[in-house]
């Protein structure tokens, strides 16, 4: 092996003096063994950096976000479900529980809007898809706090999903639909 | 042969005392410092917690009058920790192949180069299998930027070692992939 190799090193690291990194360079060029090593060095190396940007791509994209939107479905529907009990309810309990309604007297409850819980700074308040959208009579609109929701971090602050939910006749939530 | 075209970044050669400003330091070194824990295995998550906590102890480093040399390898030495702190994840992990995301080849290649590609992507991922932990380690140090002597002080182990282990990982993967 050529003895050279501790200054390849150096050199490679821009670590040598002017006059010093003059003479490895005049080297590398006449040593067929060194210049056989660094081209190896920089192919190999510059296909490993190639491959990891690839793996962090393929890593940080992996997290669509409709997979935790789904995955907290439940806990949306189990809160909607809440509002719609009977007697009166003035906003949106701090824990969910089980509902102990009757399906009955979920009907004939004329359920109230919810004043808006927001607990994450800078989030804007959940909006209609537009102006018109007239509120049916059992159509209710209620925030849920981000971080009852998402993991910390994965909604960007000012990002709002709006539901649609579809409720049974039971009281039951037939349907869910997150769209940002 | 310039040094110039030397394809692994040295982007922080500058750092001195003078430069030391946390934020240009979070700029630069977030991504090397999050791609380096995601290719030793880790969850995008985990890193993000990694670097994040690396990052405030370097603020607390720095506000309690710490050395403001080498923050780089410094950095990297707190992430790297961060990660071995993880042993479940990264025991783990650590033997599971690399698994890149292939689309980012040019949209204007050809579909013959478009198999060549990902052959060579296939090959290199099985490759860097072969690999021990510390040669895997030193070669993504390696491709975040640190020099060899950096290497070895994140490492704690000599900088010749790291030449040598560099080296043998380098011709392992050349070989594996035909270079």
């Amino acid at each position: 092996m050529c003895d050279f190799s501790g200054r390849l090193v150096a050199w490679m690291d821009r670590e040598l003096p002017d006059h010093e990194a003059a003479d490895a360079e005049r080297h590398v060029r006449d040593c067929s063994e060194c210049r056989r090593r660094v081209d190896t060095y920089k192919q190999v190396s510059r296909a490993f950096v190639a491959h990891c940007d690839a793996v962090m791509e393929a890593t940080t994209r992996r997290r669509p976000r409709w997979v935790p939107v789904l995955a907290s479905a439940a806990a949306a529907a189990a809160m909607l479900f809440l509002v719609f009990q009977p007697a009166s309810v003035k906003q949106i309990p701090v824990r969910p529980r089980v509902a102990d309604a009757s399906p009955a007297s979920i009907l004939e409850t004329a359920p109230r809007p919810v004043k808006t819980v927001h607990r994450r700074r800078g989030i804007a308040p959940a909006k209609t898809p537009n102006a018109n959208w007239a509120l049916p009579e059992t159509a209710i609109q209620i925030a849920i706090p981000v971080e009852a929701m998402f993991p910390p971090g994965a909604v960007p602050e000012g990002i709002t999903f709006i539901a649609d939910v579809s409720m049974a006749a039971d009281g039951s939530v037939q349907g869910l639909r997150l769209q940002p | 042969m310039s040094g110039d075209s030397l394809p692994l970044p040295l982007p922080l050669a500058r750092f001195a005392a003078d430069s030391c400003e946390a934020t240009t330091l979070y700029r630069e070194l977030r991504k090397p410092l999050l791609r380096y824990l995601v290719c030793l295995g880790l969850s995008a998550d985990e890193a993000q917690d990694i670097v994040q906590d690396a990052f405030v102890s370097l603020h607390r480093h720095l506000a309690s009058g710490g050395s403001q040399e080498n923050i780089r390898s410094w950095l990297f030495r707190v992430a790297h920790n961060g990660a071995r702190n993880r042993q479940n994840s990264y025991d783990r992990r650590f033997g599971k192949p690399l698994d890149p995301h292939l689309d980012s080849i040019a949209d204007d290649a050809t579909p013959e180069q478009v198999v060549l590609e990902k052959e060579k992507f296939r090959r290199l991922g099985k490759a860097i299998l072969v690999l021990t932990e510390s040669e895997r380690e030193c070669l993504l140090l390696r491709a975040g930027g640190l020099r060899y002597r950096e290497i070895a002080e994140v490492l704690g182990i000599p900088t010749s070692t790291v030449s040598d282990t560099v080296d043998r990982a380098i011709k392992k993967l050349a070989e594996k992939c035909n270079v």
